[in-house]
């Protein structure tokens, strides 16, 4: 079966490298966790996957198209859903799904089939009328991830989906990625809430500097470093040498 | 400075005038160079016109005669009208996007003193704005012949404090009548309206000819000298403290801080009150009127609806939206009125001033459309050619220009087929040329920043202003015969073949 996503010697730099000769392979079917510090270089990275940002040099792959020389074509099969809700606070939800799904060419009947399941799944159905504006954060970031859903995409990026949310919202959403990665889609989500990747994640990936520092289930990360038995917490602050940090 | 006067009204009024400082460089591109242009326009004009002016009045004596007091009470009230517009549109923004007033509102200090100083800074804001347009003829005038006359530098900052206290009264007087929602509404359309008649009136040569122009001016001014109409008690105060007159000038000027002081201490705590009921009225919004959604859309359709609807749905884009076209108006009638006669002169110059306007209004439009976008992302990431977004964004930007310029057009090419075709031309050439242009410059944000063209570079502004330009000139010597418009329509070309960008700058711009 071809890899969800192929990445490889991926380099971006701003002022200063952001990502450096990455490598990474997330298979089909999987969620997969990609963690690491506040500017490792896991937002450009995500960013250059969704073609969203031109990488400096390297190759991405999403199922098998070649997303730097056929974006269009890789951004069909793609959702792309930052911590920011990209919302427009004066459509309802529903305009916001029909705008959605117009630009992703979904057929009428699916699409109008596909909005009313999602906005009862995540409890919206009733608001579908009311203006994104007076949503708390939770109502947006649970329209937003309607939007990345309208066009049923294979690939599943979401850059920090659990900030702000309640309890309940919180569940809500994991309940949903999980049904995703269920039936057959792959979802790949950076967190830097680590217990949700230690439970979630079929694998987690670490990156630092934008390299990554390592890769597999919680397992076999746990093999690799010395702390045998420790939780992700503990494998990560080993890994990144945050341990210090923490102490001081 | 800031640290020796914090917590204190002149702490907090130091604060707030940073920010609008800070503002202005912001809008001014970023730096210093935009206010170093601005000085030299200023300076240019104080030199040509100032100057001249100031020796012109070197000998003449104002008089306190009832034209003069009609004149200068009428001249105040417009300014302060303007002013009060201003205030009253910043004060409801205030109300909405508070920016930082949950941070001040949590401080431990009185929120009465927090928005006398954020009002006082408004104040300033108002004065300054109308103490730079007056400048270059005011400071030349006071230096060479009437240096009394530096007097309504004063009588300005006053009426910008009265004015500041009447926005503050103003908001909170509708906040209480008619709701938190409507408020904003109300007083963008208000702002809207006053400034706009104000710019019709101004127009009044142009729609009613000079010779009846005339008249009407005349018969004002009949109006004005009949002894039977009374002047109220103390209309004369204004002209009095505008000239120098000390005891008058001190009354206006401590009525003026009394008013103020007064109202911000009555009805602070009130407007504080207030700023937390319109957050909380936001989380409750009615449902709007549900519509049956339409599934079968393209990309393009889809986005032209959803611009349209963003237009209509913000109060503040469409009353800009209404202000940039009726700027059209008088070009418009005066197109008409010459189209009629055989005035070719006029009628050729107007087909040009309707082809730099038309230019004007759609490159504003499409700065609206195509840079105030809250997902640019979403757009960036969908499977759609970025050019269907622009395609479907300058269609939405240019419609409410087509729906005012269409049939205008149309009766030109009726009745004056040659100067109609080469101002249908010259109109849709300005129009795509200004709509390029804020493509290539465009600097994607969200829509709650612009309230103004705030962002909006120079640089592009300026290119605009000039391709419009020399296609007007050229439409201009066109209507005329005059072989010679193939010269200002060629610079127009090489310079957008000058400031063209490729998808691939577009996006290196995009990135930085």
């Amino acid at each position: 079966m071809v890899d969800a996503l192929v990445v490889a010697d991926l380099n971006k730099s701003f002022k200063t490298p952001a990502v450096q000769g990455l490598d990474l392979v997330v298979r089909t079917g999987e969620l997969y966790a990609l963690l690491g510090p506040n500017g490792a270089g896991k937002t450009t990275t995500l960013r250059m996957v969704a073609g969203l940002l031109a990488p400096d040099s390297g190759s991405i792959s999403v199922f098998g198209i070649d997303v730097l020389k056929s974006p269009l074509e890789a951004k069909k099969v793609i959702a792309w859903a930052p911590d920011e809700p990209m919302l427009y606070e004066r459509l309802t939800p529903l305009e916001y799904l029909e705008f959605v799904a117009g630009l992703w060419n979904v057929p009428p009947a699916l699409a109008a089939t596909r909005a009313e399941d999602l906005l009862q799944t995540l409890g919206l159905w009733e608001d579908r009328n009311r203006r994104c504006e007076g949503f708390s954060r939770g109502m947006q970031q649970k329209a937003a991830l309607a939007g990345a859903l309208i066009h049923d995409p294979k690939l599943l990026i979401l850059d920090e989906p659990l900030t702000g949310l309640d309890a309940a919202v919180a569940r809500q959403v994991k309940d949903l990625l999980q049904a995703r990665v269920a039936a057959g889609a792959t979802v790949i989500l950076t967190t830097h809430i680590l217990e949700v990747a230690e439970r979630m994640a079929d694998r987690i990936g670490i990156i630092q500097a934008g390299k990554l520092l390592a890769e597999g289930t919680l397992d076999e990360l746990r093999a690799r470093t010395a702390g045998q038995g420790g939780t992700l917490e503990d494998i990560f602050l080993e890994l990144t040498g945050d341990q210090g940090a923490l102490r001081a | 400075m800031a640290q020796i006067l914090r917590g204190t009204t002149a702490g907090l009024l130091f604060h707030e005038l940073r920010l609008s400082w800070r503002a202005v460089l912001a809008r001014s591109g970023g730096g210093v160079r935009g206010l170093v242009i601005i000085c030299l326009v200023i300076m240019v004009f104080t030199g040509v016109a100032g100057v001249p002016l100031g020796f012109f009045l070197r000998n003449y004596q104002l008089p306190i005669s009832r034209l003069t007091i009609i004149l200068s009470d009428l001249g105040l009230l417009a300014v302060a009208s303007l002013m009060v517009s201003q205030t009253l549109s910043s004060a409801t923004e205030n109300l909405y996007q508070r920016g930082d007033l949950d941070l001040l509102f949590t401080a431990p200090i009185p929120p009465r003193k927090t928005l006398a100083a954020r009002f006082m800074a408004l104040a300033v804001t108002v004065f300054l704005t109308f103490a730079l347009m007056v400048s270059p003829l005011l400071i030349p005038v006071a230096i060479i012949s009437h240096p009394s006359w530096l007097a309504f530098y004063l009588v300005l900052a006053s009426t910008a404090l009265g004015a500041a206290a009447m926005g503050l009264a103003l908001s909170t007087f509708l906040f209480r009548l008619i709701g938190a929602r409507r408020t904003r509404a109300v007083a963008q359309f208000l702002a809207a309206i006053i400034g706009a008649s104000f710019f019709l009136v101004s127009q009044v040569n142009t729609f009613f000819g000079r010779s009846q122009s005339q008249g009407i001016w005349a018969q004002a001014k009949a109006l004005a000298l009949d002894e039977s109409f009374k002047l109220p008690p103390g209309a004369d105060i204004p002209l009095r403290a505008m000239m120098g007159q000390p005891l008058v000038l001190l009354g206006y000027t401590l009525g003026a801080i009394i008013l103020f002081f007064g109202v911000s201490s009555w009805l602070g705590d009130r407007f504080a009150a207030d700023a937390t009921m319109a957050s909380g009225a936001d989380t409750a919004n009615a449902p709007i009127k549900a519509q049956a959604a339409r599934w079968d859309t393209s990309a393009f359709q889809a986005t032209f609806r959803k611009e349209l609807r963003l237009l209509w749905r913000d109060a503040a884009l469409v009353s800009n939206v209404l202000l940039r076209t009726l700027y059209l108006i008088p070009l418009a009638y005066l197109v008409i009125r010459s189209a009629r006669g055989d005035t070719g002169l006029v009628l050729a110059a107007a087909a040009g001033g309707l082809v730099f306007m038309s230019g004007q209004v759609a490159g504003t439009l499409a700065w609206i459309t195509i840079s105030a976008e809250e997902a640019h992302d979403l757009l960036a990431g969908s499977p759609t050619r970025q050019g269907v977004f622009r395609r479907a964004k300058l269609a939405a930007a240019y419609l409410p220009m087509v729906i005012f310029l269409a049939p205008l057009l149309a009766y030109l090419v009726w009745v004056a087929p040659v100067a109609g075709c080469f101002a249908l031309g010259g109109c849709i050439a300005s129009a795509i040329t200004c709509g390029l242009i804020n493509i290539w410059y465009q600097k994607p944000s969200k829509r709650k920043d612009f309230r103004r063209r705030k962002g909006s570079s120079w640089f592009a502004t300026l290119a605009e202003a000039s391709v419009a330009a020399l296609l007007g000139m050229g439409t201009t010597f066109a209507t005329l015969g005059n072989p010679w418009a193939i010269l200002p329509a060629l610079l127009a070309i090489g310079l957008m073949v000058l400031l063209r960008r490729s998808d691939a700058q577009i996006a290196l711009a995009l990135e930085d």
